[in-house]
């Protein structure tokens, strides 16, 4: 019991919620104004933290500065993606179809790619390397400085892009492509401007998370599809296109999964997360999919 | 349907004269046909595209592997086609609630988590991966797989062509339109779902048997259901010949890649799949036929 109440473990579950929350914001931002479930999402935390990882070791560049860069380097792919699909879609209405049919698989084909693209460039090998690992304490919590960095960044993104959304002009004209997409546009809205903004944001967030992940896990060519899962799990349970109660609901997921696995062991936190996944799946009325079709 | 029938005298002559790499092959090419058509049975008569098939697979090779020895071989395999199914029937109601994309990621986490579940079991009951002895001789299993691939591809041709297969058609055109005409939409998706997990099923326990080695993490390797979908989709939802064309191109090209390069072997699959989602929506059924038509 006294592990359960101690404020090391509320660390441990701020820092992977914060996480969480970073992962699905990206994810939510997409599926909100383009109406896509990006499966392939979690490799682009992969990719940011391979981007960091090279960074480190060949160029000395720390994690911090690697932040910018893997940012740039997703928003560049949600760049290339929008122009090279989107727009096409737009001109033709049969392609648009067949891709929203398909969408899932479609991408989940782009994920397999990526993911094998990355084994086949930088091997299978888990790589890691060390940054900020000296340990803080602080009043009986014992920290990691990467730990607290990571914390500290992706919780400074998720509350950014929320005031962002609440008070800046560009913000409001997102919000309204996810509520109402149609009379977004009636009212003055660049629709296209927003869905190409929105998608380079949500892939350059991924990179951010990438870069935190990279600082205290293992990094292989296969680690994103859990951070896949979870940014679902995370969307689903906080509302689709709800940006603010899905940043809440990846720190409640932190928070499940920290003290599930402390009351159990490390070997149930895949069956947790799936068992989530596949319950609010079940649960969720169908009602979500049709809504996303009408819009 | 001749091509059904000219595989089975080509699988019936091979055992005769060929040799043992052959019989590997014509294993595989057999596998992955009677995989294919299953997974058709259910996702190209509805729309609801499967990712998840794998489980069917793995639930086959679990029960065959805890089968063997105790029970005739055939018998065992009886039992794992059965156990799938059952599987399905339990399942298959809340899951066919859930449409779309939902859908596809429900039945691809569903398929993980048992996975994970398995995978605890073992770790729990302290085996790491299960050898069996006293296999069929390879003939005998290769006769098994050809018979599967040939019922899977009548099976598949019965649907299509039955009043049961009309009713699957109008619910992937409209499903509430079908509903309110009176089809019984939940019941006739529940009875192609256990349709199509009894062969894969049955393929899961030969495969085994082939191997004579279980480990939970390959029996339910994720790759099996993505590899379905896209011999599938890449061969032709809209006839029966396709998922065969499908199939047999793919395995081959597994033959000539997955030995020496995994990942090339994977990125070629990943990125056909998306080429003919995008370009070439009929599949390979779709090209023949055309070229037919035109010589």
């Amino acid at each position: 019991m006294d592990t359960l109440l101690s404020g090391q473990l509320l660390f441990a579950a701020l820092v992977s919620g914060s996480l969480y929350a970073l992962v699905a914001l990206g994810l939510n931002l997409v599926y909100g104004t383009l109406r896509l479930l990006n499966i392939a999402h979690g490799d682009l935390v992969m990719i940011g933290a391979y981007t960091a990882f090279w960074a480190i070791s060949l160029l000395a560049i720390p994690p911090v500065v690697s932040l910018v860069i893997a940012a740039a380097l997703c928003a560049l792919l949600g760049w290339a993606v929008y122009a090279g699909l989107f727009r096409r879609m737009l001109a033709r209405p049969d392609l648009a179809k067949r891709v929203e049919a398909n969408s899932l698989i479609l991408f989940y084909g782009i994920s397999v790619i990526l993911q094998n693209l990355a084994a086949l460039a930088f091997t299978s090998t888990s790589r890691g390397y060390q940054y900020l690992d000296t340990v803080i304490t602080w009043q009986c919590v014992s920290m990691t400085g990467n730990r607290l960095l990571s914390l500290g960044v992706a919780a400074a993104v998720c509350f950014g892009t929320l005031l962002f959304l609440r008070f800046h002009l560009f913000g409001w004209s997102l919000r309204a492509v996810i509520q109402r997409r149609e009379a977004a546009q009636v009212v003055g809205v660049n629709l296209n401007r927003v869905q190409m903004l929105t998608i380079c944001a949500g892939f350059a967030v991924a990179g951010v998370a990438g870069v935190l992940v990279s600082m205290t896990e293992q990094i292989t060519p296969f680690m994103g599809f859990p951070f896949t899962i979870v940014a679902f799990v995370v969307i689903i349970i906080g509302g689709l296109g709800n940006i603010g109660a899905g940043v809440l609901a990846g720190f409640c997921l932190g928070l499940v999964e920290t003290y599930g696995i402390a009351l159990t062991s490390p070997g149930y936190r895949s069956i947790l997360i799936y068992g989530l996944f596949v319950g609010v799946l079940l649960l969720r009325p169908e009602g979500i999919f049709t809504k996303a079709v009408r819009s | 349907m001749i091509l059904g029938v000219a595989l089975a005298v080509f699988g019936a002559a091979v055992p005769a004269f060929g040799s043992p790499y052959l019989m590997g092959v014509v294993f595989q090419v057999a596998m992955w046909i009677a995989l294919a058509q299953s997974w058709s049975m259910l996702s190209a008569t509805t729309g609801y595209l499967s990712l998840g098939h794998a489980v069917f697979y793995g639930v086959g090779a679990y029960v065959c592997v805890l089968l063997t020895g105790t029970i005739p071989f055939e018998l065992a395999l009886l039992a794992a086609a059965a156990a799938a199914a059952l599987f399905a029937a339990l399942v298959g109601m809340p899951v066919l609630r859930v449409r779309g994309p939902y859908f596809v990621i429900l039945t691809y986490g569903l398929s993980e988590l048992v996975r994970h579940v398995v995978m605890r079991i073992e770790s729990a009951l302290g085996s790491f991966g299960r050898m069996i002895f006293d296999v069929p001789a390879t003939e005998v299993l290769l006769w098994w797989m050809v018979g599967l691939a040939v019922l899977a591809t009548l099976g598949a041709y019965a649907i299509r062509h039955s009043r049961f297969g009309a009713g699957l058609a109008a619910i992937r055109e409209d499903e509430v339109a079908a509903e309110t005409v009176g089809v019984p939409v939940t019941r006739l998706k529940l009875l192609a779902f256990i349709a199509s997990a009894a062969i894969p099923g049955a393929v899961g326990g030969l495969a085994l048997l082939r191997t004579s080695y279980f480990e939970p993490a390959q029996a339910f390797d994720p790759v099996i259901s993505f590899t379905i979908v896209t011999m599938a989709l890449v061969g032709g939802t809209e006839t029966v010949r396709g998922p065969i064309l499908g199939a047999v191109g793919f395995a081959l090209l597994s033959e000539l890649l997955w030995s020496s390069l995994p990942q090339l072997y994977m990125i070629v699959l990943g990125v056909t799949l998306i080429a003919f989602i995008l370009f070439v929506p009929r599949g390979l059924s779709g090209l023949v036929g055309r070229i037919g038509r035109a010589g």
